[in-house]
């Protein structure tokens, strides 16, 4: 139970990103004051960027990155840079190696919550300006992104089950999630069976193995949004970000409130309108809802 | 004409100073809105709130008389359940515009999102541009006009009122079919659009119920009169009961529906005992004048908390299950007793508002009888979501009790068989909850505490929710407890037990560190004062009665409630029936049972050897059984290390043990 946020600069250049998803966040931080996320796309970087979740504790954070340190290794991934920050431990690694079978490894001994050459996944307990003051998300620059903010109804408060979700095995995706899936349990199971492996119970998780496991196959975004719509039961408005779209998906019921605004050079989209009011205070904007069943997809200049 | 920046005032200062306005007569102009949630929520004054931008959810809403105008688009539930009045939107509106509303006039003048208009009752609502899908979902009454096009299900399961529409329409909903317009019936609505120059020129299709749905078609039949215990612990499995249920199934077809809750023996507080002897003492109620039984509820955030007596109130029962003359002595009882007394679904009657000192207001999905008068002229406010007699599923009042008198106070259509929407229209989730929470707090200034009623499902989540969206107060009601019809299927299976659903409770508090700001009100099967106090050692602030205040009352127990001719004029709405119930003796006799618990309570806490009966703990409790030791947590009687220390010349347990 949440509110999301998503922005997408259409034309290539260095854009406030982090600044614009804070205070979309903060406008809908009512909706979810358990924990705030946001998944952050800038330059495209040579060296792949991990971000995990370590304990705070210090003997329990060097043990938990050093436990990181060989398992990348036994995988022939060189730590290039490393920084340690709030719940995370972000590093740039050297390979060139079977991505998903490098994260899924890593993640069964690890809490890997971002993977990609752009994108950084930056999630923790607390409000949007409460990470700001922690990670200085407010000075990240780029193209697009999409945020959270989190009410946990059934799963932990921990920063691991906050949103975004990165889709697991694949760089650069991520999924942030407004709703509940209902057939949860039987989809986690489906997907269970083909190897995915499950970190957290919470729905949003499902949507972004769901997605994973259809890009894998070579669909592309828009068509795994319109299976999406088919496959999962229940009530959802989720956007995904890729290296150059973003795209959201709604439910046959419009149980989930959504709403976005377009211009020539952006596209905003949240859960509600006083998140999109802040990006133009003391104007009306011509918002709009889109209707049940739908999806769209939205890219960016390369 | 005032000026509110709403860039530099919050929205509490922002419409106690629009209500202050209102008194004064004077309109308001609304700058930099921004979306921002509950403009002008609770306003019972004729003036305009012009908001000069967009307004977010709740706009206008629980308001009755006052006139807004929203330059361009307003969020969800634009005039939430408003009286009279007028609300006119510049450019599109969000889901459920128009919900609930009693009256009034909505126009928008561009688009509006899904399920506008669900469970209005009256007035108008227009759509100058296209109306999302469920247009007119469970509408029971008014008018809807769509000058564009329509989408899906338009007037998906609407009882009553008319919806017409301009452009196309994509599908029509369940039980509703397209008919003529009536002599004049175009007039008005060129009259109606004429007045908010709205330009149209058009043919218009009409749609309405198409009644087929609105009764059952199988009526269910009287029951033989049998008690309930007859069903509840015998132990012949093909009881005359389980004969007569298929019976009956045979002949309706369907499930089967009935008063009271589960009656099938499940863990309950006789599986608990105090861990101490109380049996032993015989107090008199003046030696128990020192004992605090005194019991606040719902100050967690300042509001003014309901000051109870004793750690009892009196549960949620509606004007409808119930007869009037009940409610007019529940509620004497209540005051007599010092207690509060609860409306239930389905609206405040003046004589219950007159005769209890504490009223709770229950808001429940249909929105039946609900309104900003009743809110702002009770002592708490409670949110239904569901209750232990049937989670998940909406309340049920069988035709014969759908009187004309009770319809007008619920706005809806006299004689259907009516069943509650099972959601809200604008709760959808933890996070909808959140902004109504806060329009509930708009609309009656802060000062009203504000509670949810809920039936015992996943309670451990459940609690959590309730808490971080902010209630003062919970009401968590086991599946024992009653109502006045439901499936007997869902009566007796689904829901957790009173027992589960307390410790549930107690334990999802604590893993979130929540404290014990918010109040827990335990409630299902609670029979006695003994029952009282074993619930709050289990870590309940405060306990509610429903059947038993009823029992105390003249009930039978026959569980025909959904009948509607209750042969001692409890359950009915029948004149005749209702003329057997004598007000002032029934008071009396329910006060007594109030008082016979007062002192119980106050006589088991001194045994205890406390001098507060909030004092009681865990550590004064044993579990009879497994099953309670299991659910509860709590030592089993065999293995209670106090067993083991004769000298504490603990006899009841040991009696008990050999």
């Amino acid at each position: 139970m949440c509110g999301i946020a998503g922005v997408l600069y259409k034309q290539a250049g260095n854009h406030d990103i982090g600044k614009t998803l804070i205070d979309m966040l903060d406008g809908c931080q009512h909706r979810g004051p358990d924990s705030t996320g946001f998944a952050l796309y800038g330059e495209d970087k040579d060296l792949l960027q991990l971000r995990f979740i370590v304990p705070t504790e210090e003997t329990a954070r060097n043990l938990a990155q050093e436990n990181i340190a060989t398992l990348l290794a036994r995988h022939g991934a060189t730590i290039k840079s490393e920084q340690s920050v709030g719940c995370s431990y972000q590093i740039a690694v050297d390979f060139d190696g079977d991505l998903l079978a490098f994260t899924r490894d890593v993640e069964d001994h690890a809490k890997l919550v971002s993977v990609g050459h752009t994108l950084d996944i930056i999630k923790d307990d607390g409000t949007a300006h409460e990470l700001d003051a922690i990670y200085h998300v407010g000075e990240v620059r780029g193209t697009h992104g999409i945020g959270h903010v989190r009410l946990a109804t059934e799963s932990a408060v921990r920063p691991e089950a906050a949103h975004p979700f990165w889709a697991t095995g694949f760089e650069d995706i991520a999924i942030v999630h407004n709703g509940q899936i209902t057939n949860y349990w039987k989809m986690r199971r489906r997907l269970e069976r083909r190897k995915f492996a499950f970190h957290t119970d919470n729905d949003s998780e499902l949507v972004a193995v769901y997605l994973a496991d259809k890009l894998a196959q070579g669909e592309t975004l828009d068509s795994v949004l319109e299976t999406a719509i088919a496959d999962l039961d229940g009530t959802f408005s989720f956007l995904v970000s890729t290296p150059t779209q973003i795209g959201y998906a709604k439910d046959n019921l419009a149980a989930k409130p959504m709403v976005l605004f377009e211009t020539d050079d952006m596209i905003a989209i949240a859960s509600e309108e006083v998140s999109l009011n802040r990006l133009f205070p003391g104007q009306s904007i011509n918002s709009s809802e889109p209707a049940p069943g739908t999806f769209h997809t939205w890219s960016r200049s390369i | 004409m005032v000026t509110i920046d709403l860039s530099r005032t919050d929205i509490t200062t922002a419409n106690t100073r629009i209500r202050d306005c209102g008194r004064d007569r004077q309109d308001v102009e609304i700058i930099n809105p921004d979306a921002r949630h509950n403009i002008g929520v609770g306003l019972v004054e004729p003036i305009t709130v012009r908001v000069r931008g967009s307004a977010g959810y709740f706009c206008g809403g629980l308001s009755d008389s006052a006139h807004y105008e929203i330059e361009h688009n307003a969020g969800w539930a634009v005039g939430d359940n408003i009286y009279s009045g007028s609300v006119v939107v510049g450019g599109n509106a969000g889901a459920i515009a128009g919900v609930a509303i009693r009256g009034a006039e909505i126009v928008v003048r561009g688009n509006m999102g899904s399920r506008a208009g669900q469970v209005m009752k009256a007035g108008t609502l227009c759509c100058g541009g296209n109306a999302a899908f469920m247009a007119g979902y469970m509408m029971y009454g008014g008018r809807i006009i769509v000058l564009g096009d329509a989408a899906a299900k338009v007037g998906q399961d609407m009882s009553a009122g008319e919806i017409f529409v301009g452009g196309k329409i994509e599908s029509l909903g369940n039980d509703t079919m397209i008919v003529d317009m009536e002599p004049g019936e175009r007039d008005d609505i060129m009259a109606f659009l004429e007045r908010y120059k709205l330009n149209y020129k058009g043919d218009f299709t009409k749609i309405i119920n198409a009644g087929k749905k609105l009764r059952y078609a199988n009526q269910e039949p009287r029951a033989r009169p049998q008690p309930f215990f007859v069903s509840s612990n015998s132990n012949n499995y093909w009881n005359p009961k389980v004969q007569e249920d298929i019976w009956i199934k045979g002949e309706v077809g369907r499930y089967r529906i009935r008063g009271y809750g589960a009656s099938k023996p499940v863990p309950h507080l006789n599986d608990i005992a105090f861990v101490k002897d109380v049996t032993a003492v015989h107090y008199k109620p003046e030696d128990l004048k020192d004992i605090n039984l005194k019991t606040t509820i719902g100050g967690r955030y300042g509001a003014k908390p309901l000051s109870l007596s004793m750690p009892v109130m009196i549960a949620p029962m509606s004007f409808g299950a119930l007869s009037r003359s009940v409610k007019i002595a529940l509620a004497r009882a209540s005051r007599l007793s010092g207690i509060s007394e609860n409306t239930g679904e389905g609206g405040m009657l003046d004589e219950a508002r007159a005769e209890a000192d504490q009223l709770i207001f229950q808001c429940l999905s249909g929105r039946l009888g609900w309104n900003v008068k009743d809110m702002q002229r009770a002592d708490a406010i409670e949110i239904y979501i569901s209750q232990g007699a049937k989670p998940g599923l909406g309340g049920q009042l069988m035709a014969k009790k759908v009187t004309p008198e009770l319809a007008a106070i619920r706005g809806i259509p006299v004689g259907i068989d009516l069943r509650s929407p099972s959601r809200h229209p604008d709760v959808l989730g933890a996070d909808d909850l959140v902004i109504k929470v806060q329009e509930f707090r708009e609309a009656t200034m802060h000062k009203v505490p504000l509670g949810i009623k809920m039936g015992a499902g996943r309670v451990n989540d459940d609690i959590k929710i309730a808490y971080k969206d902010g209630f003062d107060f919970v009401e968590l009601d086991g599946l024992q407890g009653s109502t006045g019809a439901a499936s007997t299927e869902v009566l007796e299976n689904v829901g957790i037990p009173t027992l589960s659903a307390v410790q549930e409770a107690v334990d999802g508090l604590k893993e979130i560190n929540a404290g014990d700001d918010m109040d827990l009100v335990m409630m299902g099967g609670i029979k006695d004062g003994v029952d009282v106090v074993k619930m709050l050692a289990l870590g309940a602030d405060c306990t509610s009665v429903g059947t038993s205040a009823i029992i105390a009352g003249g009930c039978i127990a026959c569980m025909q409630c959904h009948v509607g001719t209750c042969p001692v004029g409890i359950a009915t709405q029948d004149k005749v029936h209702e003329a057997r119930y004598d007000i002032d003796l029934q008071s009396q006799n329910i006060h007594r049972y109030f008082e016979s618990l007062r002192w119980q309570i106050a006589s088991i806490t001194k045994a205890l050897g406390y001098d507060d009966v909030h004092r009681v703990n865990r550590d004064d409790l044993v579990a009879l059984t497994p099953e309670a030791a299991d659910i509860t947590g709590l030592p089993l009687l065999s293995e209670h290390p106090a067993l083991h220390k004769p000298e504490l010349g603990l006899e009841v347990l040991n009696r008990k043990a050999g």
